[in-house]
């Protein structure tokens, strides 16, 4: 337990003196909320800003844990994993440390964009909604960051896991249900969006903001969470030792 | 119990074996593996440091099996790798204190400052890493490693890519550790280092140890006066009575010879009236190079270099 607080302090540490990383992970989401969540001109909802909110959320969580991926890799390329191995703290720890990390790190993303939409318009909800709104988020986040690790310690290369990062980014927003509800959809997009995880997450928030609980999505998420951190382990110990 | 023990330490890289049956035990001392680049010295570190299994044979230490009881060999042990590890973007402090929270030390803001007092950073402490030199990286490196009191210390290449000033300081402070009972083991390439500072080396080769023993003993080993010369041409080492051939190095050969100033003149006759041109003879005090060259040989990379099992080792070592 020690470990996984100790890692993560160091990577805080390390993020928040990086003040152009810490801003512009933050454009990006930003300009979605303003350019498309105000200005699109669509039919199916008179607040389309309320709408693509939850989308927007759970994108800023997947490309926090995409880029997040890369960190692990990193210290082993760099060769702080080789000191951190030798260490006593258990070694499962510098992979959950990591990982609770990224997901923190696009949780605390997630705040500042969901301050920019109250500050533009969207609906302020009860604290209950928020609370559940976040075990969301925290649980998408783990299972996105969980993958992108995996994939990073896989690859071994810096260039190949941006290429891996660039191709699959957008088409998992795009083929989801972040911009327009499955009703509006063509027939093929909406068979892809039922499968896509980001689209979970993304209903999940937009029952929650309904007013529901979304029991189903949560369970769904925990049981990818769990397979997905069982297969990052196994890699994890494969290249370590 | 000696702190380092091995027993038949083997590791193969597929076909490539890195490691040959290694016997070491190393006590309460400063021991260094020297070798050639390629000869098993970071494996034979890794796998005591718990980062690679052995394919064969046993390793100890301080009576920890690093196999089966690989946390409590951690625990015992502190491990500064080649290549330079800390954070820039965070201070000296900070840095240490991680170390620190990571071992789980008690009392750990006291043994930080303590740590960074003992390698002479006091005053740097509050500075970001970014602005230190490579010299004051490595003695933080070492602050880091020192923060729980570690029984062994492994430390490979630690004056790598440092200037003169710095590497005669960071030897300063692995001797005072030694001082205090720890037991250090070094890897470098750097045989004044390791014949100044050490009190014991190994000298390995393909995997193999080819002379163990201290710098004093192995020099006297040798016995003898050492005769260097440089010669151009075809070059046959020349059957002398009283001296004997060591190496070549370039287009310099060695030899020992039991009476220097007496071989001297006989040398240069012999190696004339083998065809070779004679440019410049030398005669002196054997050194650790001497005893490394014999014990190694060329002091040269392997012909016919193995390109695929070298790609199948680094693979692995990854």
């Amino acid at each position: 337990m020690n470990g996984i607080v100790a890692y993560m302090k160091r990577d805080f540490l390390k993020w928040g003196r990086g003040r152009v990383a810490v801003v512009s992970s933050l454009v990006m989401p930003a300009a979605w909320l303003v350019f498309v969540g105000l200005a699109l001109p669509v039919q199916f909802t008179g607040n389309y800003l309320d709408f693509i909110v939850p989308g927007i959320l759970v994108m800023t969580m997947l490309t926090a844990g995409l880029s997040g991926g890369a960190l692990l890799m990193f210290d082993k390329i760099l060769g702080f994993l080789n000191k951190f191995l030798a260490l006593p703290a258990p070694r499962s720890s510098i992979l959950i440390g990591k990982i609770l990390f990224i997901t923190g790190r696009g949780l605390v993303q997630a705040t500042i964009i969901l301050v920019i939409a109250l500050l533009i318009g969207a609906s302020l909800l009860d604290p209950v909604q928020y609370g559940i709104t976040y075990l969301v988020l925290f649980l998408f986040g783990v299972l996105i960051s969980g993958f992108a690790t995996t994939i990073a310690l896989y690859l071994e290369d810096h260039d190949s896991y941006a290429a891996f990062n660039t191709m699959i980014s957008m088409p998992l927003f795009f083929t989801s249900s972040a911009l327009m509800p499955y009703s509006v959809m063509p027939p093929w997009l909406r068979t892809i969006a039922h499968l896509n995880p980001l689209s979970y997450a993304i209903d999940a928030v937009r029952e929650v903001t309904a007013g529901g609980f979304p029991a189903g999505a949560i369970l769904l998420l925990l049981v990818l969470d769990a397979a997905f951190l069982a297969i990052c382990l196994r890699v994890f110990r494969k290249v370590t030792i | 119990m000696n702190a380092i023990e091995t027993e038949g330490l083997t590791r193969y890289y597929g076909d490539l074996c890195a490691v040959d049956n290694l016997n070491l035990s190393v006590d309460n001392e400063i021991f260094a593996l020297l070798g050639p680049n390629g000869s098993g010295k970071t494996t034979t570190v890794l796998m005591l440091t718990t980062l690679l299994a052995p394919t064969k044979g046993r390793a100890s230490v301080c009576g920890y099996d690093v196999r089966r009881e690989g946390e409590k060999v951690r625990r015992a042990l502190s491990y500064v790798p080649q290549d330079m590890a800390v954070d820039i973007k965070l201070t000296g402090r900070e840095n240490v204190r991680f170390f620190a929270d990571l071992y789980g030390v008690p009392h750990a803001a006291d043994r930080v400052d303590e740590a960074l007092a003992v390698m002479e950073l006091t005053d740097r402490a509050d500075d970001l890493i970014r602005t230190y030199s490579g010299g004051m990286r490595r003695r933080l490196e070492l602050a880091q490693a020192l923060v729980h009191e570690p029984s062994v210390l492994f430390l490979d290449e630690p004056t790598i890519g440092l200037d003169v000033a710095a590497r005669k300081r960071i030897w300063e402070h692995i001797r005072s550790l030694r001082r205090k009972g720890m037991t250090v083991f070094v890897t470098t390439h750097y045989m004044d280092e390791a014949d100044q500072f050490c009190d014991r080396v190994g000298i390995i080769s393909q995997g193999r140890i080819a002379a163990l023993g201290t710098p004093a003993e192995l020099k006297t080993r040798l016995m003898k006066d050492v005769i260097t010369a440089r010669v151009e041409g075809p070059f046959t080492p020349p059957e002398l009575e009283g001296t004997a051939f060591v190496g070549r190095n370039g287009d310099e050969v060695s030899f020992t010879a039991a009476n220097g100033r007496l071989a001297l003149p006989l040398l240069a006759d012999a190696l004339k009236n083998n065809g070779c041109v004679v440019r410049s003879m030398a005669l002196r005090e054997p050194t650790l190079d001497d005893v490394f060259l014999q014990a190694v040989g060329r002091q040269e990379e392997p012909q016919g270099f193995a390109f695929d099992k070298f790609r199948i080792m680094l693979r692995r070592r990854k």
